[in-house]
């Protein structure tokens, strides 16, 4: 400053002056970074990312500062993803297998092939012999083809997706209790709310942007946290109380707290009169083991009284007893819920979800909240999380499951009509009867039912229980298996048809998180080699099976024009979709979005426009306007410790991968923090069997084997008699040993509980 | 007579009082709360002027700090842990709880920096302390190699020296690197910790942002009514 | 910690010699013009003493014509 106002004198003095010149020199490369927005690719919290580009390549990230649901932080996969994108062995070019080997194709020429295949299979075997299998990562236009594609130029029902695997429970548990699909709340919740109380999950890795909110408000406003897991971790460190539960217990001791809050007279009696029916199901109703396990709920309707009587059962007294929690512990969970003048938030994810009576146990705590009138408030409510960044945007609001449509479901004639109106096709052509769902649907690979299956975006050799059935059942010649990815994986490496998808940024899209927010993204930087979007394959395939003209969209334009033909499903004040405008402008809108506002709090009179019976609250799902209380009890899990495999055996995550590892492994940082997977001991049953630090360790169920390093008290702390192992590590695959038991109702696998034995390799 | 009669009346008198308070109070506790959702404030995004004055309470006289060279970091050190500029640095130390998520064991060093023998260096100051769940985006590095092969390029990071970054010669250099997360300047660019490009000679004034300004293009729609940080308001010191 | 700018003249001609000379002080900055006989010159010093001191250091510089102050500030210390 000195120097320039000499300068500025000497100018005067001496018109015309020059000095010399410093200032070109060197124009620092990090301000001048493009930045874009767009939603997080990793996990469902969907925080806003700005992504830095320059001269065409993706350089930086960071937080949307923007963005309410982080308000511009980031977690560590969030930060680095991009990175992903330096692998070298990044998927180019299709690759199609010949003679054992995989033989570089030019795109169309295997476009062509995957096309003429499935006509020919459709034309020997029928429509249902072909399947498509996509993703809670797809985006929405992707996810929106492959519905069409199937269920609208095909005519099968055979379209199902891995967000089975992880948010069936939480669907069905939506329906059952709602009549309609998705969280009543917001994040915002975290702001209004005095208790958190999380079931089964592991924020503080799962979801750390969320969590970190919830660590604010802790420190700001003296909220508490309260773990209630299976497992000590992260979460339980920074939570103001852990509780330990035995497995599968979860759902006696919520039972419990319900039995509490009616003996105390903490029930909201004007709430539940106005609002609720009563209603239980049927009782032991299986586990999915058998190949074509079929099962339909038979409710029936019954009155507070009766369940009253059904919940003697479910004293804490007696609930202590098998599920190892104290009766202290229950009562005190209990009068959190009861007492009027707190707020609380129920956060749960796969620890409720992937289980065998996973929409029993969402019921339940439904259940709690309902007798409490501690629903659709700010910061009261139950919030179920998902896992996946568009589960909700993508596979349950555009519906790419066997049963569902983008409104509504196939068995119902109004539905099919309106989907045959918009998608301009013969309502006769859309199927009426659902078919396999994802577990199903690769038991019908094993059997020869299907001949030709096509993933797009997931992983199932590593995602799927049971994977030791289903990679040889992917390897057989009868099914021809074309797989969409962009790096290549181990169900890759069983493809007939590899084809390479955008990542990403290399293509614009929408995604849907947890709390219904729609995010936009525009395409950022160019994929190299053939890659191309996903949605475009599809579209690509469909015009070369006949069908092009139901795709009538343009390449450079499709996913603009394929959101606007998908949210005219959603018209109205229950479900309206924003116009793609003002999501380009904002960093996402809630859905139902109604005269230009979003609908953060459904049900309630006061924020939800599409309240209409006058009351306070209106369950609108339902036809009577009224929410369920379903009466369900505790029934054991599929594979219980016995005397031969005498642990639990639960899998999960870790806050350095997701989910299966594919992209995250191929991040420098994140590989070093977490280069493998490992298996956790309590050390009291580590000391019983002289396991030490770091041993290798081989974990075996009836149904495979897994060998892994031991670790002792480290990231994670199960109770004793379990053991815990990450499932990102595709070259440890604990998919082997985990079994394929799922919920009847939702059709969602347990991961969480299997019986294994342990020993020293 | 009279004075029972007034005791009465007076007894009266509470007595009616008392249900007139009692159902007004019963009356107003009838009331629901209404909760108005926040309004998102629209387009803020100008990282809030206040993280700059913090550190500067705490009595450190920075300008009259003695350099230790032996010890300093440079900038090369500085970016050898970050995957690009602006990145979350990894933790070049191992950790001892892997189940805690940083918080005050990492506070303890990396809130005011210090020598630590251990390491024989300067424990970097962290500029944002006020987050604690530190685990979520520092994670530790537990082995060297990659999982499948990858091409390592590195981003350009901004460039340091006289004359690089200023609008004219002379002039205060502007800011090149992004401001969010990283908006107390003094926690990196004085002290013992500081990489030496780019400690500054004049610690002392405090009021950085007065002179030095970002040279970032972020939106230029900013409400710039009001500087308002999103993220939290309580942590202005 | 006084810093002061300065336009310094040279003697006709010897605008090089004083510039070198200027340069040698090692609180001193210096930008000479490139299209006329001048250079702005800005000195930093820790106090006022150190200050007088290489004022009268400057104005010892035999190819220094004269010195004109144009402007001059003193941060004092935290």
């Amino acid at each position: 400053m000195a120097m320039l106002s000499a300068m500025t004198a000497a100018a005067s003095m001496f018109p015309g002056i020059l000095f010399a010149s410093e200032q070109e020199e060197g124009i620092p490369e990090d301000a001048n970074l493009d930045w874009k927005k767009g939603p997080c690719r990793f996990c469902g919290v969907g925080c806003g990312i700005l992504v830095g580009t320059e001269n065409g390549k993706a350089v930086a990230v960071k937080g949307d500062p923007n963005s309410s649901v982080n308000k511009g932080l980031l977690c560590v996969k969030g930060y680095h993803q991009i990175m992903c994108l330096q692998s070298k062995d990044r998927l180019t070019h299709a690759l199609v297998k010949k003679n054992g080997k995989y033989v570089q194709t030019p795109i169309d020429e295997a476009l062509d092939i995957v096309a003429n295949k499935m006509k020919e299979t459709i034309a020997k075997h029928g429509k249902d012999s072909v399947a498509m299998y996509t993703s809670g990562q797809s985006t929405i236009p992707e996810g929106y083809v492959a519905s069409k594609f199937m269920k609208g130029a095909i005519g099968t029902n055979n379209l199902d997706c891995n967000a089975r695997l992880c948010m069936a429970s939480a669907v069905t548990g939506f329906l059952t209790t709602f009549g309609a699909d998705e969280p009543m709340g917001c994040y915002e919740d975290i702001d209004h709310a005095d208790y958190f109380i999380t079931w089964g999950n592991n924020m503080a890795e799962m979801h750390p942007v969320l969590f970190s909110r919830m660590l604010e408000q802790k420190s700001q406003r003296g909220a508490k946290i309260i773990d209630f897991a299976t497992r000590t971790t992260r979460s339980s460190t920074a939570s103001d109380r852990s509780i330990l539960f035995e497995p599968q217990t979860d759902l006696a001791v919520a039972n419990a707290i319900c039995y509490e809050i009616i003996r105390n007279g903490w029930v909201n009696r004007s709430f539940v009169e106005k609002h609720c029916n009563f209603s239980k199901g049927l009782t032991n109703i299986g586990y999915g083991l058998e190949d074509n396990f079929n099962f339909t709920d038979k409710p029936e309707k019954i009155d507070f009284e009766a369940y009253k009587e059904f919940l003697k059962d479910y004293s804490p007294e007696k609930v202590s007893k098998y599920s190892k929690v104290s009766v202290k512990d229950i009562k005190y969970l209990a009068t959190i819920y009861g007492d009027p003048n707190k707020k609380v938030v129920s956060y749960w994810c796969m620890g409720m979800n992937q289980h065998t009576r996973g929409t029993w146990i969402n019921n339940l705590v439904y259940n709690i909240h309902l007798l409490t009138g501690k629903i659709s408030q700010p910061g009261n409510g139950p919030f179920s999380l998902t896992g996946q960044p568009s589960a909700c945007g993508t596979a349950r609001e555009v519906g790419t499951f066997t049963h569902k449509l983008p409104h509504g479901v196939v068995m119902n004639k109004e539905d099919r009509e309106m989907a045959a109106r918009i998608w301009k096709v013969p309502v006769e052509r859309i199927p009426s009867k659902p078919t396999y769902h994802a577990t199903e649907m690769f038991r019908a690979v094993d059997r020869g039912d299907i001949k030709f299956i096509w993933t797009q975006v997931t992983n199932p050799l590593v995602s799927l229980p049971k994977t030791g059935r289903y990679r040889p059942a992917m390897e057989k010649e009868s099914c021809f298996v074309v797989v969409s990815d962009v790096f290549p994986t181990p169900t890759s490496d069983v493809a007939d048809v590899i084809l390479p998808a955008s990542w990403h940024i290399e293509k614009g899209g929408l995604y849907g998180n947890s709390e219904r927010r729609t995010q936009h993204w525009d395409k950022m930087v160019e994929g190299p080699g053939e890659t191309t979007p996903d949605a475009w394959m599809t579209i690509e395939v469909a015009k070369r099976m006949g069908y092009g003209k139901l795709f009538p969209y343009s390449k450079e334009n499709h996913v603009e024009e394929i959101y606007n033909e998908y949210i005219q499903f959603h018209e109205g004040a229950k479900h309206g979709m924003a116009p793609l405008e003002v999501l380009k402008k904002e960093s996402g809108t809630i859905w139902p979005y109604v005269n230009g506002k979003s609908t953060q709090w459904r049900f309630n009179a006061k924020y939800d426009p599409a309240v209409s019976n006058g009351e306070d609250f209106h369950f609108y799902g339902k036809p009577d306007g009224k929410a369920v209380i379903w009466q369900r009890p505790f029934e054991e899990a599929a594979e219980k410790p016995d005397q031969e495999y005498p642990f639990w055996l639960n899998t999960g995550r870790v806050l350095e991968h997701w989910h299966t590892g594919s992209m995250t492994r191929r991040i420098p940082v994140l590989h070093q923090a977490m280069p493998n997977a490992y298996v956790e001991f309590h050390p009291d049953d580590a000391k019983s069997l002289g396991i030490r630090n770091g041993e290798n360790i081989k974990v075996t169920s009836r149904r495979g084997s897994c060998t892994l390093p031991a670790s002792i008290n480290e990231r994670g702390l199960p109770t004793k008699g379990q053991v815990f192992v990450p499932f990102f590590d595709e070259n440890m695959l604990i998919n082997d040993v985990t079994l394929d038991a799922f919920c009847p109702i939702s059709k969602e696998p347990d991961y969480k509980k299997c019986a294994v034995k342990v020993e020293r390799v | 007579m009279k004075k029972r009669l007034g005791i009465i009346s007076f007894f009266v008198i509470i007595f009616i009082a008392f249900i007139l308070i009692w159902n007004f109070s019963y009356q107003k506790g009838l009331e629901e709360v209404y909760v108005p959702a926040i309004e998102t404030p629209a387009g803020n995004i100008i990282p809030s002027e206040s993280g700059v004055f913090r550190r500067f309470n705490s009595g450190i006289d920075y300008s009259n700090m003695p350099v230790d060279e032996n010890h300093q970091r440079t900038l090369k050190d500085y970016y050898e842990n970050r995957a690009y500029p602006g990145a979350p640095p990894s933790i070049p130390h191992p950790v001892a709880n892997e189940r805690s998520l940083g918080g005050n064991t990492c506070i303890q060093c990396h809130q005011n920096g210090g020598f630590v023998e251990k390491f024989n260096a300067y424990a970097p100051v962290t500029p944002h302390p006020e987050m604690v769940n530190c685990r979520q985006c520092h994670v530790t590095k537990n082995t060297n190699n990659t999982f499948k092969d990858f091409a390592f390029a590195k981003a350009q990071p901004p460039k340091v020296g006289t004359g690089v970054n200023n609008a004219m010669p002379g002039s205060p250099p502007m800011i090149p690197h992004q401001l969010q997360m990283r908006e107390s300047c003094i926690s990196c660019h004085a002290g013992p910790s500081a990489p030496k490009e780019i400690r500054v000679t004049h610690p002392e004034r405090i009021n950085c942002r007065q002179c030095h300004l970002p040279k970032t293009n972020e939106q230029p729609q900013i409400n710039a009514g009001t500087f308002i940080r999103q993220f939290n308001s309580t942590y202005e010191e | 910690m006084p810093i002061k700018s300065y336009l310094a003249h040279p003697i006709k001609g010897r605008k090089e010699e004083l510039m070198i000379a200027l340069r040698s002080l090692d609180q001193c900055e210096v930008v000479p013009a490139e299209n006329q006989d001048v250079l702005a010159l800005v000195t930093d010093t820790p106090d006022e003493k150190e200050e007088e001191n290489l004022k009268e250091k400057i104005e010892a510089i035999s190819s220094l014509k004269f010195l004109s102050l144009v402007s001059g500030f003193n941060t004092p210390h935290n």
